[in-house]
């Protein structure tokens, strides 16, 4: 978290993130180097590094696309997912060294412009086979680029949440500008079938994890039956259900709630954190606040409220606990409203 | 998680249990880095054996030819097996045409006359080319200014080709793959520039190719023609002829 947008501390986790990330990433250009200079001397320098970085780049793409619904079904992976941003920006920068080498060596010292060359050296759109797979690959690129630039919290918070997610969402077009690019580009060349299995398994794994964590979040939210309702007020559970400094989360006329038990109180809050959109409910509170699993972004319980000098605020909800049984109003008070937490009855 | 432990990004301790889980993942993604690559290197088609001398600068002397295209037939100075007749392209994706034109305006016409030229040979599969790196500066000078007989086409056949048109110069050596569809649009660039396309045919044998220099009716260059037909299997139907040592295939 950071107000003014000073530098990010570096603290020992990112700095063994990012350890870990290059040291990864230098065995893959090693592994490459290596084994082509064994089996294929004859290979070109410019050859060796346009592959190379093509490999390491759509190989840390895999991996970024694997972690969000990695860190949904387990919540083990979340450390992946709270530097992923350094994935990120680490994979555009092998991509743009492809991007680059590729358009010089191909289209540069030539009778046009090298970015005109692009669009222009081969029109055949009409056909799958002859298709210029470079133009994919340019526009992954640019959007690549838009991500990689705007990965700081500054963006964030001034594009807001919901534009910069939409932003950031566009990985997912340029994951299949990609699947394109190398299918309709390196696979017409190199047409062994083995190319188009390690393609369509990676395909594969990030499209069912990605169906799994859907379908574990769909029955979540999906609203509860037989349900208690009086006054307004739900019964959602019983006081013995909720673990001590824990969430149950709830959808009640959608109404995405995460209700906390803590210090023999309850307090409800909306379930969807404001920095990237992260459920609040699967956190946990710590020093007195909400703190969310995604990125630690933290709020007070009572109130929905970052605690100064932040400035976030969550929708709060009225609770209230009858006979061990947490009831909840799921009508939202505006954002940081103070809603009295429910005592917990013989609470020691 | 043991003791509810839960991890938070901004601190500098992780919990235990996410640390040993991240260990394992992290080892098993390590020793599968050397697999992937292992699958996706020895799959490749292999490249051939061609040869661009970067960086080395060749002096040739020998008898400059006009057509069917610039042309340098020397005596010596060529790697064993490989062509006398070199074929002259300019620095990057440019054909020799215009460089040999400034050359001419100041030393006047080099057609016929033996000649010293620098530059960076590349050759492959028997054929030799020069690229003109220091363009202008490639000529060095006149050895004799004795016009010698031109070599006149010799009309051989009519024939139809089945084949690919490669721009020379990246396939002899500078590139590789010089070919096929991710070498395409620099197959365009280059045969666009004023190299002249050539067409690969594989021989009946399956294993050896023969090349062809691709030009239009009565020898008329023709390589905007071809742009959409590169960098691809193609027919086509040829009066094929030689001449200064080149095969050339003349379509319509």
């Amino acid at each position: 978290m950071s107000v003014n947008y000073t530098s990010v501390l570096w603290n020992k986790q990112k700095k063994t993130y990012d350890l870990i990330l290059w040291s990864g990433i230098l065995l893959m250009i090693s592994c490459f180097v290596v084994l082509q200079l064994i089996l294929f001397p004859q290979i070109t320098a410019e050859t060796l590094i346009i592959r190379v970085t093509a490999l390491t780049a759509f190989t840390l793409l895999h991996i970024i696309l694997m972690i969000g619904p990695l860190a949904r079904l387990d919540i083990r992976f979340l450390p992946l997912l709270y530097n992923r941003r350094h994935l990120g920006v680490s994979m555009f920068l092998i991509a743009l060294i492809h991007g680059v080498f590729s358009i010089v060596q191909f289209h540069a010292l030539g009778d046009i412009n090298p970015i005109v060359s692009v669009f222009t050296s081969n029109q055949n759109y009409q056909t799958i086979s002859e298709f210029p797979f470079q133009i994919l690959g340019f526009f992954a690129l640019i959007i690549l680029f838009l991500m990689a630039a705007t990965s700081h919290d500054f963006w964030l918070k001034n594009l807001n949440p919901k534009v910069w997610k939409a932003l950031h969402m566009g990985v997912y077009i340029a994951y299949g500008l990609l699947i394109t690019h190398v299918a309709l580009g390196a696979l017409q060349y190199e047409n062994s079938p083995r190319y188009w299995m390690i393609l369509i398994i990676g395909f594969i794994a990030i499209a069912s994890l990605h169906i799994i964590a859907g379908i574990k979040e769909t029955k979540r939210l999906k609203e509860l039956d037989n349900i208690l309702v009086e006054e307004g007020f739900y019964e959602i559970a019983s006081v013995e259900e909720i673990v001590e400094n824990r969430a149950k989360t709830i959808f009640i006329e959608d109404q995405n709630i995460a209700v906390f038990k803590y210090d023999g109180k309850v307090s409800a809050v909306h379930n969807v954190c404001k920095h990237q959109m992260g459920p609040l409910g699967e956190g946990k509170i710590v020093d007195g606040c909400i703190t969310c699993p995604w990125h630690g972004y933290q709020y007070l319980p009572e109130n929905g409220q970052s605690p100064p000098p932040f400035k976030e605020k969550l929708s709060t909800y009225e609770v209230k606990i009858i006979k061990g049984k947490i009831w909840i109003n799921p009508s939202p008070k505006p954002e940081g409203t103070f809603v009295e937490p429910a005592k917990i009855e013989n609470h020691e | 998680m043991s003791k509810d432990e839960f991890y938070i990004g901004w601190q500098d301790e992780i919990p235990e249990s996410n640390k040993k889980f991240l260990k394992k993942v992290i080892i098993g993604i390590l020793v599968l880095i050397p697999v992937i690559v292992y699958a996706i290197v020895s799959n490749q088609k292999p490249f051939n054996y061609h040869h661009f001398e970067f960086g080395t600068i060749t002096e040739l002397s020998g008898i400059y030819h006009r057509e069917p295209v610039p042309i340098l037939t020397v005596e010596s100075g060529i790697p064993d097996g490989f062509s006398r007749n070199v074929l002259l392209v300019g620095f990057g994706k440019i054909g020799a045409a215009g460089i040999i034109a400034e050359i001419q305006k100041s030393e006047g016409n080099l057609d016929g006359k033996k000649i010293s030229m620098k530059g960076t040979l590349i050759y492959g599969d028997g054929i030799t080319l020069m690229e003109l790196t220091d363009e202008e500066e490639s000529f060095i000078k006149f050895i004799s200014d004795t016009v010698s007989v031109l070599d006149e086409p010799q009309v051989y056949s009519e024939k139809k080709l089945t084949g690919e048109i490669l721009d020379p110069k990246c396939y002899f050596g500078v590139m590789k793959p010089g070919e096929g569809k991710i070498h395409k649009s620099c197959t365009i660039r280059c045969i666009s520039g004023g190299i002249p396309p050539v067409m690969r045919v594989l021989q009946e044998n399956g294993v050896n190719y023969d090349y062809y220099l691709v030009k239009g009716k009565e020898g008329k260059e023709i390589n905007k023609s071809v742009l959409p037909y590169v960098a691809q299997t193609i027919s086509v139907d040829a009066n094929i002829y030689q001449q200064n040592g080149w095969s050339v295939a003349e379509i319509d």
